[in-house]
């Protein structure tokens, strides 16, 4: 796979790459949750910014995430969501099993040394 | 998906078309901090836009996926699918008014039958704790006996007996009593609800009676009183105080739901208010065991400890056979598993025969439907509908007929009870549970079934009509989508099933409504008109047996005396009176007959005018008071029994015996009452009457020269004994009115289930006929058009049809007989009903002629199209 090809997000991963960002910077816009993720992935992650609002709309109906119409710094409507108490826990939970998960993927795919070839 | 999120996605459903300004502002907020952001990178304003926007994507997209995120498709889909439907619905109101009615009279009928079932055989006796581990020993016991069982084992088992129902006399009215060992609460670890119930402690024998109320009495006669306990009523002569009263909806074990019991008395009681508890009674094999198993105790084991005990009560050093069998009596009636599980068997046949032909019918049409609609179907599949969709589709306008239909059934459902009420000859607080209609479960069962079914008569047909040759299809100018003709094809499996179906439901029940009708409708071979009766009990008015035997003697005399009385009988039971069970009586050489055995007095044949057409009347001497010596007895018979009994030989002078007496056949009479719902007359022998032994008391029967006086007949009857109780006064032409008028309410209730077969079996044929016609019209068009005449493409369409309805008439005919055969293997009053009326040759072959005949001329209104279809028009249609 060439070195400059965006990567396509897993599956359910946009979730947890959102609770996130929540989580590290408090309440946060749509555009700027979005920006955030690009950013700290180092704008290796593929990201139709419009596809950022079908995943806070489920945070929001599992209770993750709230949200809530406000102005931003430089005077701009905008609606902010925030993380909440319970999403706060999920995100715990989620980012040990992705932890553990990319643990064992990792090494089940590590190249063997003097392995059975 | 978890739960908040599944709960705010179906809010979001029902907000259906309301659009998301919402989510447009924020799109537009999110594309300026997007362009602001750009430009403050240094783009211009026209780059920075774009760009914005690029990186957004499109915003459609994101639209559709919050939208796909806020609802949930498949309730979408499925209210578009119902909704489509509904309208499809409204479009063909003959159509729906059809579907449903069939559905909602089949899931009706479903729901009583289901509801019978229940009661009848699975129904746990109410106001008991675990009935389960309750049994009851097939045979009565004396007393002795049950107190042997009692006393015997203290681990396995507790034990308690009872006697009856019996009847009571109160103050100048008439009740239902139990007679009850002092465990018997206990037994059954009930509660009272105010006071005491028996206890073996102070219900010891000898110490005197007291008596314990059900609830139902307690507040229907004496309206809920507070004070009850330590009242006083008057039973059979005595004064007993009440001591208790039991819960709500308790009645006692065992077979209580035909006679329910309004009061308990203790049977060790000395001087015992109940005649039945007189003289000896100990040693008389009359009380009934109950037995509460402890846990992890088998019935079988049970029997062979009983057993054991038993021999050694006899003294019997024989080691082998069962002696006692227990039956579980946890549930409302007794019943031996076998007799379960014929209950069970025949209401499941009834209930699969209804069923079965419901869907039958109902596939048919709709599969009629369907192939009207392959063109629909058609379009819909070539712009992309995968075939799963119109599925689900057409399964979706089935579950909605379906749950309309359910709803129409237990509407149906209800309306059945209400006339199941009014028939009603018994009306006690159990059977009135009953008729008072189908209960939640039975609601849910309407609907289960409701669901299954179309699951059944939707699933077929929506499978059929959507295999589709696109191509074939959508040619104009022919019906197309319908596959080749296949003589064992869904249609005529479903129209072969249906006849079936149709023709053991309308055997059955022709054979109870045509016995309905000419019922009792019909002479009963005496005239009513000035014929009043009334009963009398000396025995539970207190008197002694002599005394009553001496009165009884008396009473026709001073009874004849009334102004206005020609005739004065007695007899052992009021006259059309058909709740009393056939009782087996045996003829030398002829084997066991089932017959009504009942008592008379003197002229009782000519105080009903019923006509001694051979033979003498009983005489007075024949009349006796207690055990009858040995001797032969004179017994007269009606015509029924003389053919049942003696066949074509001349009954005058043969021998019945019954129970170790036999008689001797004095006379025949024209005497036919029929029993609720039998065809023809039952087979009933009269002996004498024996004063003595008339256990629930006397009827006096009165023939007058014109109107009757009631108010003489209780000034003689006072006359005679100042405690005479005189009760169930009536008039016996009243008494065939009630008759007659639940005779024609049960053939309302049996006729349209009957016509509901005849009619959905035609209906299916008729429209099978069409189709095959529309079918085959190439066909017959080159036929007519080779010369063929009218009448031989008739046949040629009708033969298919008739064939079916053959086939389909002689698997229902076989299925109707075997069935009415299994029912007579067991003596079940289901078996009663049908049995006469199965052997009667008239109906038997009458009814299937009368089926086929409408089945085939069903057929032929559609099939005349045939002939009328002009060759050219057929044949240019390609």
């Amino acid at each position: 796979m060439p070195q400059n090809e965006k990567l396509d997000l897993l599956q359910g991963t946009l979730d947890l790459l959102v609770l996130r960002t929540l989580d590290a910077m408090g309440p946060q816009h749509g555009y700027g949750i979005a920006r955030r993720i690009e950013h700290s992935s180092g704008d290796q992650v593929l990201l139709n910014q419009g596809t950022i609002y079908a995943s806070l709309v489920r945070l929001q109906q599992r209770k993750w995430i709230s949200a809530e119409w406000g102005v931003s710094g430089n005077n701009r409507r905008a609606k902010f969501y925030s993380i909440t108490r319970s999403g706060k826990k999920r995100l715990a939970a989620e980012t040990s099993y992705w932890q553990r998960l990319t643990a064992v993927i990792g090494r089940v795919l590590a190249p063997s040394e003097g392995g059975d070839r | 998906m978890n739960l908040d999120e599944f709960w705010s996605r179906l809010r979001g459903v029902f907000r259906r078309n309301r659009p998301d300004p919402d989510f447009d502002d924020e799109i537009a907020s999110h594309l300026e901090f997007a362009k602001a952001d750009a430009i403050r990178r240094g783009l211009s304003e026209a780059e920075a836009e774009r760009l914005a926007a690029i990186q957004f994507g499109s915003t459609t997209a994101a639209r559709e996926r919050v939208w796909e995120q806020r609802r949930l498709p498949w309730i979408d889909t499925l209210l578009r699918d119902a909704q489509y439907a509904a309208r499809g619905m409204r479009r063909n109101p003959g159509f729906t008014l059809v579907t449903l009615g069939t559905l909602s009279i089949g899931i009706g009928l479903c729901s009583v039958i289901y509801s019978t079932l229940m009661w009848v055989v699975l129904r746990p006796v109410p106001g008991i704790p675990e009935p389960e581990r309750l049994a009851v020993i097939d045979r009565p016991v004396p007393y002795s006996s049950f107190e042997a069982y009692r006393e015997s084992n203290n681990t396995s088992w507790s034990a308690a007996a009872f006697l009856g129902p019996v009847p009571i006399t109160l103050g100048d009215d008439r009740a239902t009593g139990l007679l009850v060992s002092p465990e018997y609460f206990t037994t059954l670890a009930v509660q009272p609800l105010l006071g005491r119930f028996f206890d073996p402690v102070q219900e010891q024998k000898g110490t005197p009676a007291s008596v314990v109320l059900t609830e139902h009495f307690w507040r229907t006669r004496l309206r809920s009183d507070p004070q009850a306990i330590g009242r006083t009523l008057r039973i059979n002569g005595r004064t007993l105080s009440i001591v208790g009263v039991a819960q709500r909806d308790f009645y006692g074990a065992g077979a209580v739901a035909f006679s329910v019991p309004d009061l308990f008395l203790p049977a060790t009681a000395n001087p015992s208010p109940a005649p039945e508890l007189r003289d000896g009674f100990e040693n008389r094999p009359s009380f009934q065991v109950l037995l509460r198993l402890a846990t992890g105790v088998t019935i079988a084991g049970v029997e062979s400890q009983l057993d054991a005990e038993t021999r050694r009560l006899h003294h019997s050093g024989e080691n082998k056979g069962r002696l006692i069998r227990l039956f579980p009596a946890g549930s409302l009636i007794p019943l031996p598993p076998e007799g379960r599980a014929l209950f069970v068997l025949f209401y499941g046949v009834l209930m699969f025969a209804v069923l079965g032909l419901t869907c039958a019918n109902l596939g048919g049409l709709l599969l009629a439907r369907g192939a009207a609609r392959v063109p629909e179907f058609a379009i819909r599949l070539s712009i992309g509908a995968d075939r799963r969709r119109l599925v689900r589709q057409l399964l979706t306008e089935s579950a909605l007929l379906a749950v309309a239909g359910g709803a129409g059934g237990l509407l149906c459902a209800h309306a059945i009870f209400a006339i199941l009420r009014s028939i009603q000859t018994l009306s006690n607080p159990v059977l009135d549970s009953f008729t008072r209609g189908p209960d939640l479960q039975a609601a849910g069962f309407s609907f289960a079934i409701a669901i299954v079914a179309a699951a059944g008569f939707g699933l077929l047909p929506a499978l059929a009509v959507t295999r589709l040759d696109l191509t074939a299809a959508m040619k104009p100018g022919r019906i197309p989508g319908l596959p080749r003709y296949r003589p064992f094809g869904l249609r005529n499996f479903f129209v072969v099933g249906q006849v079936a179906a149709a023709m053991m439901l309308v055997l059955v029940m022709g054979f109870v409504v045509v016995g309905t009708q000419y019922g009792p409708r019909t002479d009963p071979g005496f005239d009513t008109a000035p014929v009043s009766f009334f009963s009398l009990d000396p025995a539970r008015d207190g008197l002694a047996p002599a005394e009553s035997a001496e009165l009884l003697g008396r009473l026709p005399e001073r009874l004849r005396r009334i102004p206005g009385v020609v005739i004065a009988s007695l007899a052992d039971r009021p006259p059309l009176d058909n709740t009393y069970p056939t009782t087996p009586v045996s003829v030398p050489g002829g084997g066991s007959h089932g017959v009504v055995l009942q008592s008379a007095g003197p002229a009782y044949f000519s105080a009903l005018d019923a006509r001694i057409l051979r033979g003498v009347d009983f005489q007075q001497r024949e009349m006796t008071s207690g055990p009858r010596s040995a001797g032969i007895v004179p017994a007269a018979i009606n015509q029924t029994a003389a053919s049942e009994l003696f066949g074509s030989q001349d009954p005058l002078g043969l021998r019945i015996q019954h129970d170790g007496h036999e008689y001797q056949v004095a006379a025949v009479v024209r005497y036919a009452p029929r029993a609720m719902l039998m065809g023809r007359p039952i087979a009933t022998v009269f002996v004498p009457l024996d004063t003595h032994a008339a256990a629930s008391g006397i009827t006096v029967v009165l023939r007058w020269r014109a109107s009757v006086d009631m108010a003489a007949v209780r000034r003689a009857v006072a006359d005679l004994d100042s405690r005479l109780t005189v009760f169930q006064p009536n008039t016996l032409t009243a008494a065939v009115a009630d008759l007659e008028s639940k005779a024609s309410k049960a053939a309302a209730l049996y006729t349209p289930i009957g016509l509901f077969g005849l009619v959905l079996a035609c209906l299916g044929l008729a429209g099978v006929t069409a189709q095959t016609v529309q079918r085959r019209k190439k066909e017959i068009g080159i036929r007519t058009a080779m010369g063929a005449r009218r009448s031989q493409v008739l046949r040629l369409v009708m033969g298919e049809s008739a064939a079916m309805v053959l086939v389909g008439s002689a698997i229902g005919y076989a299925a109707a007989t075997a069935f009415a055969r299994a029912l007579s293997a067991v003596a079940s009053p289901v078996a009663q009903l049908i049995a006469p009326v199965a052997s009667n040759w008239a109906l038997t072959a009458g009814v299937p002629s009368l089926l086929i005949a409408l089945a085939i001329a069903s057929c032929y209104l559609p099939a005349r199209r045939s002939a009328g279809i002009d060759p050219l028009n057929a044949l240019r249609e390609e």
